[in-house]
């Protein structure tokens, strides 16, 4: 059997295309890296929040929420995430990331 | 403020390859495969675009796991959205990378069937009837980003939906060889998609009365093509009519049970208040809720966008695009004076209930400022508020746009 390796190069991301002699077979992706980093910070969360919370998802679940966003509700998000998602957050760690969230990306960001 | 914002945005779409460029705006983090940025007409709106795999350079929401919005200009050029500028939503950073359709398997059990089986997608190629059907599927979220007050989430624009013309097999052909049991209740769908730590995995339900009507589709085809990696290859659920969250992309795992699921994505995920307009007084909190369900109507402007300018005096030919959970749209008013007083669009060609359907109307603006908004009615007399309704998800935003314009 015969496969045919179809790559499209016009785009920096090889998208793969492994076709057989009937149909559609196997299709790979690279994906590309994150357009977005969590914003340096001098409080303790920081190093935290790269530790723990990029592990999973890119900086931009942070980076856009409105500047509204209270700090109860990044308290409720890093809680969500271990409860939810098992993120291997240590307890004694919630307060610091929350703390520097709050301050980087919500309503205690300096004016 | 968003009007220049606006036309610059126009400006970097229409660039083509000439506008690529590394973006070079403060705090991010340097990708020189940023294509362009873009200001969405919110409060920290800025983002970038990126060509992701098989998908021209779409609006970064996120990168990782990637959620992708369509560029406004696409609306325009077409009632079908095509495959590359779909938009993108994962919930989960485990997404597949590889898959070989052929060999891909969909599981069928349950404790309320009484024939489990295994099936791969050449066997739902081969072996069952296909059907077609042209749909809009639409994120929950879509327009997030427009709440006021804001909400926390997906701050999107207006570019999370798509229409495209799915080819597929019926759901319910495909149940009807597992022999449903009289105690069954709900069907729940899952995908190859996992969390990073094995916790949140994406499933979804819904009643098997829906499961079983016909429309429900297991899908392979996506305008005439293999359906996107990012978009759910190699088989996606479509579920006409209903918001994006139940079409559960690389399906891989279906199971007919005799309760009410409860995973984390159906509850306290994806939940709307419990009342006829799914809408509570902002910063309240709901007093019940129940899984966010079918499309409210909605209706956009096309060719204009908010904050252009153009000829004073001479004819204006304006589109742009209704659509519905199913009924169909019956009609789509417009009005060139902010709302004071309304006219009949012309209405095109009905595509399929739950597509996209163009609407045009013509105006000659005199000098100043115009605002125009369009309101659509589908076939049960369901419209869209003058009024932006709230709720605390962002989910369900169909208010009457207004789109503003200046003849000079």
């Amino acid at each position: 059997m015969s496969i045919k390796k179809v790559c499209a190069t016009a785009l920096v991301f090889s998208s793969c295309l492994l076709a057989g002699p009937v149909g559609a077979a196997a299709k790979s992706i690279s994906l590309p890296p994150d357009s977005a980093q969590l914003k340096p910070s001098s409080l303790e969360g920081y190093a935290k929040a790269q530790a723990n919370c990029v592990a999973c998802h890119s900086a931009e679940y942070m980076l856009f929420q409105p500047p509204t966003a209270p700090r109860p509700y990044w308290d409720a998000m890093v809680k969500r995430m271990k409860a939810v998602f098992k993120a291997p957050i240590d307890d004694a760690d919630m307060p610091a990331i929350v703390d520097y969230l709050a301050k980087t990306y919500g309503n205690e960001q300096p004016k | 403020m968003d009007r220049p914002i606006q036309l610059r945005r126009r400006r970097l779409l229409a660039g083509g390859a000439g506008a690529l460029a590394a973006s070079s705006l403060g705090g991010w983090g340097a990708n020189a495969l940023a294509a362009s940025s873009i200001e969405l007409p919110m409060v920290n709106g800025k983002r970038v675009l990126v060509a992701y795999p098989e998908k021209r350079p779409l609006i970064v929401l996120t990168s990782r796991p990637p959620q992708l919005e369509t560029p406004w200009t696409v609306f325009n050029d077409g009632l079908i959205t095509p495959n590359d500028a779909f938009f993108v939503r994962y919930h989960n950073a485990g997404i597949p990378t590889s898959v070989d359709a052929d060999k891909h398997v969909i599981k069928i059990g349950g404790n309320a069937v009484g024939k489990p089986f295994e099936l791969t997608v050449a066997e739902l190629r081969s072996q069952f009837k296909p059907v077609e059907l042209i749909a809009v599927n639409q994120c929950s979220g879509n327009s997030r980003g427009h709440f006021a007050p804001r909400v926390t989430g997906g701050q999107l624009s207006n570019g999370a939906m798509g229409n495209a013309r799915w080819v597929g097999v019926p759901l319910k052909d495909v149940l009807a060889r597992a022999e449903l049991k009289n105690t069954a209740r709900q069907v729940t769908f899952n995908g190859l998609d996992t969390g990073v730590f094995g916790g949140g995995d994406f499933v979804k339900a819904l009643e098997v009365n829906h499961a079983l009507a016909g429309e429900v589709m297991i899908a392979y085809q996506m305008n005439g093509a293999d359906i996107p990696m990012l978009n759910g290859y190699p088989v996606k659920l479509v579920v006409p009519g209903y918001y994006g969250t139940y079409w559960v992309k690389h399906l891989s795992e279906i199971q007919v049970i005799d309760n009410e699921f409860d995973g984390f994505w159906m509850k306290p995920a994806y939940r709307v208040p419990d009342n006829d307009c799914a809408c509570i007084e902002p910063g309240t909190a709901p007093a019940a809720t129940r899984p966010i369900g079918r499309f409210t109507v909605r209706s956009f402007i096309t060719s204009v966008v908010d904050g252009a300018h153009v000829r004073a005096g001479q004819s204006l030919a304006v589109r742009g695009i209704a659509f519905d959970s199913g009924q169909g749209i019956r009609e789509v008013a417009y009005s060139t004076d902010g709302g004071q007083s309304w006219r009949g669009a012309k209405l095109g060609a009905e595509l399929s209930r739950y597509s996209f359907r163009e609407f045009t109307f013509g105006f000659t603006p005199g000098k100043g400022h115009h605002d125009l908004r369009v309101r659509a009615w589908n076939r049960s007399g369901e419209s869209q508020p003058m009024e932006a309704l709230w709720q605390p998800a962002g989910y369900m935003r169909n208010v009457v746009e207004s789109v503003k314009v200046t003849a000079v």
